[in-house]
């Protein structure tokens, strides 16, 4: 039966180590791993089968001379055949829904991980590795369940061709049940030189894929200021040396194959040998020295199994191990009540205190920045990572001693937080998806709300030159979109989002004069009587706050109107109005 | 858009030629020990054969001992020629891809920029990693095994023949049904495992965006959002592999069923053999163990084909990138000069809106011109037409009397360099960041080039201009990364600079650091600054307003304020002065809330 996928719910994996998260996705599909077993064994079996008809048909109907007993032992090799085949796709087919089972449930595991342990991510830049989870590993986890199924029949199968061989010959049967020891003991070293050898050339392949990549990505660089000649050196220098590289491991894997056919060859020539002698001598007849010759060949198929499916555990052991190190990442703490925080969960939500269920000011002690309930807020800072630090307090990325309405902040539920105030960075990621889905972070965002917004982030030429207006797809990180555009667009959408306190941090800074004008004016309109805090360093924007913040050196030293400021405080008047005539730092230019 | 070409069959095939012949000993080494191999293991069922004849004619043990070591000879022999078949295909392979890589990386750089921009980058990303390793394990391991599995088929059905035409002729049974349904799949399986590869790559797409943004999930509460759009992903997925699987489905159990078929003749027809007296029992028994022993080649064969259509697709694909021609070498004679002169240039994107509507413009040398204007209004594609990336649709681009365009690329670079506020940082060292601005710069220069642009940061790194940049190693940040690609200009030395919004992605502060360091460089060169901040533009000889495609005023900056247009009343509610217009709205007081 074919799994149900996407999983409604894909369960609570056990992240106890790689193999119980790999028992684990066994036993989130007992019956089909059954399944699996059996038919897995049954086909491991049924290969068996032909060598013991083809026997029958050589004693009885060739050697005998009987046309009918041919013929009936023929039929036999063809239903048989038939039997087979079907045993064989059903065996596929339930591996596959196996496996499949098994990746779309790491899949959607790893997803939901993801999507909710939040800003954490950034800062460890495990970006990288959720690629490589994403990419291979999940699919490498699964391909180890293939072992429930021609794994065990790989076994059974060796044992039951033993058992066979027993009703022939005892001495035929000892020689393969020692036998297969001695091939895995002989291949099973070798299979790790190979592991060795590929990981460096897999690696070294991987640098290298990375830098045509990166070529390919700044090709508009190297076009601008030239260098091409000297890239295109460098590039074949590194394929020289993974050329090289993979001169080494053909040399190791071609041993390795040479012994895998090797090594199963001679076993079967010994057997082969023992059972001529006892054929020459009358112990068995000629029939069963074929069939002899052709079970210890169909054996190949199961040692196969067997080596390919130890490479594939290696392997997937690794894999699994990446697999859990992202499932068991926590977010960061942000602070919270509740001594003895659980690692692995964030800390339990605290009660939700009474206040501040209306808005209220947020008052930040280390700057000493009091944003007050209703106001725009404009906040210069001399050092751009003060300003970052105090967006992250404000909106609870760190713990700080933040009040609201005069109670500490983190005493409120994270959701709530998040809920109510939104920091809106210049650089917040835009996912793929048409513009309509990147704007409303809310459902039930209508057109007109939508129209209102974009004209507030004076982002409508951006709509008026797409194809399909708000229904255009972009791409991830919108990077069809300019600059400037995509900024306009953040904004739009934090303005949609409609917060109760909106932190918007440098949000015109890629944005011409004329638009940004633009946007300032609109702003205010957009947040009437809403908490809006404006982290940026434009006269443009600040003229159009309630009131300016200078922060200098972390602490904020100056506040009042924007003209004000101008007028009072010299060094944010140097801050806002760089390259005027008045500002000695400035770079200036005697004109003619 | 017009993507990338994609090479036809012929070209393909022509390349594929190509790979041999240049490597034909290798070739012919690794064909004959792989046939030496495949003969190697036709021996065992032959002496198997031999064993039953001469026991069944009552041959003693001695007898039994010769051919059983011959059998162990077989197996040693067959095992060492397939190792060095093995190796010298795998060196052969290697050799290819590498080629293959190098040859593909080359051609990219020749790629004009205008040809990448209009085909999109992710176009040629994919080919330099999906394809490029699809064709690498198609000719590193899917065409050897292919060409293993053909000898060793080929071998086997002939020594058949050999044995008896008839029992050759009856192990023929079973191939048209192969064959056809191996057609059938052909037809449908390259489309169907491109679509489950593109689902499988969305899918991870879905987990890395999710991943990257993940302040942004966090911060909107995207979480729900980002689970229905990963589990869409995942459906999607599953539905790409149903339909491969139903194809293989298909094809595997008709493959399967069709492989009794040929014992079964052979025995039938054998056993009417024997009785004529046409051959012996012997013969008959090894033609069905060949035939046994031919699963597992035609298995092979069958599974690889696939592989080998995608990697023949892929390698189309690889081959398309050098069939773009390259940017053409210089017509023009050198220029006499440096002035900058624009004479009605009008240009339009392939979707037909003219963006520039007759832009007359002159710019002497070591002048400062900052262009200003609403975004939408032209400004970057005319930057693009100053720098020589596209030619204008009507009207001249002309550097010292010759059009930018007719300069040789190289000669083009060498005068005029386009800033923009995209960069990219190579993975490598700091040096060989810098070194391609300038090779043969000094360590000295490139370190004074990078004080010029006040990136005080490099001078604290542990090693250096040997310090690892990008990709797992140092990342810089934008303000680092914009910094970088600055001191490239500074070793590169054009004489006229076009700066297209340069800073605008640094944060204000290192904005303002950078633009100081900037006039450093500036110093002595034609500069045209495309600006978003107003004081680039007070600092300029000259400034140009470009509203709607059009050039409506251009002037000193004293004059243009004196003058009262759009740029006076732009720099005045920069510079916060009285607003005169009553058109802007209350002011800021008027509508302030007083909450409290």
């Amino acid at each position: 039966m074919p799994p149900q996928i996407p999983h409604p719910e894909p369960g609570t994996p056990d992240l106890g180590g790689p193999l119980r998260y790999l028992w684990w996705l066994v036993r989130c599909q007992p019956w089909r791993a059954l399944r699996g077993s059996l038919l897995g064994t049954a086909w491991m079996v049924g290969l068996s089968v032909r060598p013991f008809l083809i026997s029958r048909a050589v004693d009885d109907g060739l050697r005998a001379g009987n046309v009918r007993a041919l013929a009936a032992w023929v039929a036999a090799i063809v239903a048989a055949g038939l039997g087979l085949a079907w045993l064989g796709i059903m065996r596929h087919r339930t591996m596959t829904f196996i496996r499949e089972d098994a990746k779309a449930r790491s899949a959607a595991l790893v997803l939901r991980q993801l999507a909710r342990i939040g800003a954490v991510l950034r800062r460890r830049a495990v970006a990288g590795e959720v690629a490589t989870v994403g990419g291979s590993d999940i699919d490498w986890t699964a391909q180890v369940l293939t072992l429930t199924g021609p794994g065990v029949g790989a076994v059974v199968g060796y044992a039951v061709v033993a058992v066979v061989l027993w009703s022939i010959s005892p001495l035929l049967a000892l020689c393969v049940l020692l036998g297969v020891p001695a091939v895995g003991l002989v291949v099973g070293p070798l299979l790790r030189r190979l592991d060795g050898a590929e990981s460096v050339y897999r690696q070294q392949q991987g640098e290298l894929t990375a830098r045509s990549g990166d070529i390919v990505a700044g090709l508009r660089v190297l076009a601008g200021v030239g260098g091409r000649g000297l890239f295109a050196r460098r590039y074949a220098a590194r394929s020289r040396d993974l050329l090289a590289e993979g001169y080494r491991v053909g040399a190791v894997n071609s041993w390795i194959d040479a012994a895998i056919v090797a090594v199963p060859g001679l076993f079967l020539a010994a057997v082969v040998w023992l059972g001529a002698r006892m054929t020459a001598t009358g112990e068995i007849s000629v029939g069963q020295l074929v069939a002899v010759y052709g079970y210890v060949a169909t054996l190949v198929v199961p040692v196969w199994f067997l080596l390919e499916g130890s490479h594939q555990f290696i392997r997937g052991r690794v894999a699994a191990r990446r697999i859990i190190a992202l499932l068991a990442l926590t977010p960061d703490d942000v602070g919270g009540p509740g001594p003895g925080a659980v690692p692995g969960a964030r800390r339990p939500e605290p009660e939700p205190e009474p206040v501040p269920s209306h808005p209220a000011d947020l008052h930040d002690p280390v700057t000493g920045l009091t944003v007050h309930a209703g106001w725009l807020t404009g906040v210069a800072a001399d050092d751009p990572a003060d300003a970052v630090a105090l967006a992250d307090r404000l909106g609870r990325y760190v713990v700080s001693d933040v009040t609201w309405g005069g109670r500490p902040l983190s005493a409120r539920p994270l959701d709530e937080v998040r809920a109510r105030v939104l920091v809106a960075e210049h650089d917040s990621y835009l996912f793929a998806g048409t513009l309509r889905e990147i704007l409303c972070t809310r459902p039930g965002t209508g057109d007109e709300r939508i129209a209102e917004a974009l004209r507030a982030a004076s982002a409508e030429d951006v709509t008026d030159a797409l194809p399909a207006g708000l229904d255009t797809s972009v791409g991830g990180r919108a990077r069809t979109l300019s600059g400037g555009q995509r900024q306009r667009i953040r904004l739009a959408r934090a303005l949609l989002a409609e917060p109760e306190v909106l932190i918007l941090v440098d949000p015109t800074s890629a944005v011409d004069a004329h638009t940004e004008g633009r946007i300032a004016e609109r702003l205010r309109t957009a947040r009437t009587r809403r908490t809006t805090v404006l982290i940026a360093t434009s006269p443009l924007l600040l003229g159009r706050a309630d009131t300016v913040a200078h922060l200098h050196a972390g602490r904020v030293v100056a506040t009042g109107t924007h003209l004000d400021m101008l007028d009072r405080d010299p060094g944010y008047r140097a801050l806002v109005d760089r390259g005027s005539a008045d500002d000695p730092t400035a770079p200036h230019r005697v004109r003619p | 858009m017009n993507g990338l070409p994609v090479a036809d069959r012929g070209t393909v095939r022509r390349a594929l030629r190509g790979l041999i012949r240049r490597d034909r000993r290798a070739v012919t080494l690794l064909l004959a020990l792989h046939g030496a191999a495949a003969i190697a293991g036709l021996a065992p069922p032959w002496l198997l054969g031999a064993i039953v004849d001469r026991v069944g004619a009552g041959a003693g043990v001695a007898t039994v001992d010769r051919l059983a070591l011959a059998i162990g000879g077989a197996v040693v022999a067959q095992a060492l020629l397939s190792r060095y078949a093995q190796y010298a295909g795998h060196r052969f392979g290697e050799r290819a891809v590498a080629q293959l890589r190098e040859e593909f990386v080359r051609s990219t750089l020749r790629l004009p920029v205008s040809v990448v921009e209009r085909a999109g980058a992710g176009d040629l990303a994919t080919r330099s990693s999906v394809d490029v390793a699809t064709v690498g394990t198609t000719v590193r391991d899917v065409v050897p095994t292919i060409v293993i599995s053909a000898v060793q088929l080929a071998l086997l059905f002939g020594a058949i023949f050999l044995l008896h035409p008839l029992l050759g002729l009856a192990a023929l049974v079973g191939l048209p049904s192969i064959w056809l349904v191996t057609r059938w799949y052909l037809r449908r399986a390259t489309p169907a495992y491109l679509a489950e590869g593109a689902a499988a790559a969305d899918l991870t797409e879905a987990l890395t965006s999710t991943a990257e943004g993940a302040r942004t999930v966090e911060a909107l509460r995207l979480a729900d959002d980002r689970i229905v759009y990963g589990t869409a992903r995942i459906d999607r997925l599953w539905r790409a592999r149903r339909a491969t699987l139903t194809l293989r489905t298909v094809f595997f159990t008709v493959v399967e069923a069709s492989y009794p078929l040929p014992v079964a003749a052979v025995l039938l027809v054998g056993g009417f053999l024997l009785q004529a007296g046409m051959v012996p029992l012997g013969a008959v028994v090894a033609a069905a163990l060949y035939l046994q022993q031919a699963i597992e080649p035609l298995d092979r064969l069958l599974q690889w084909t696939e592989q080998a259509q995608r990697g023949f697709a892929s390698f189309a694909r690889v081959l398309g990138v050098g069939l773009v021609p390259p940017e053409p070498p210089g017509r023009a004679s050198p220029p006499r000069g440096e002035r900058l002169v624009v004479r009605d240039a009008r240009f339009s994107y392939p979707d037909g809106k003219d963006v520039l509507h007759g832009i007359d413009l002159e710019v002497s040398p070591g002048e400062r011109l900052a262009v200003v204007g609403p975004s939408g209004a032209g400004k970057s594609t005319l930057a693009r037409l100053l720098a020589g990336i596209d030619a204008p649709r009507r009207g001249v681009v002309s550097i010292g009397g010759c059009p930018v365009t007719d300069l040789d690329p190289a000669e083009r670079r060498r005068r005029i360099a386009l800033v923009t506020q995209e960069h990219h940082v190579f993975i490598g060292s700091l040096r060989d960041n810098l070194a391609f601005a300038a090779p043969d710069a000094s360590d000295e220069r490139m370190r004074s080039a990078l004080a010029t642009v006040g990136a005080d940061w490099s001078a604290r790194l542990p090693d250096g201009l040997d310090t690892p940049l990008g990709d797992g190693a140092r990342q810089l940040d934008s303000a680092e990364a914009q910094q970088l690609a600055l001191a490239r200009l500074v070793l590169a030395d054009p004489h006229t600079l076009i700066l297209d919004e340069a800073t605008a992605a640094l944060d204000p502060t290192t904005a303002r650091r950078t633009e100081r360091a900037l006039a450093a460089l500036l110093a002595g060169r034609t500069v045209i600054a495309i600006a978003h901040r107003l004081n680039t533009a007070h600092d300029a000889d000259r400034v140009a307003v470009l509203e709607g495609g059009r050039i409506t005023e251009i002037g000193s900056h004293d004059d243009l304020v004196r003058a009262g247009g759009s740029y006076a009343a732009l720099w005045r509610s920069w510079h916060a002065e009285p607003r005169d217009e009553t058109t802007a709205g209350p002011g800021p007081r008027a509508t302030s809330p007083r909450p409290r």
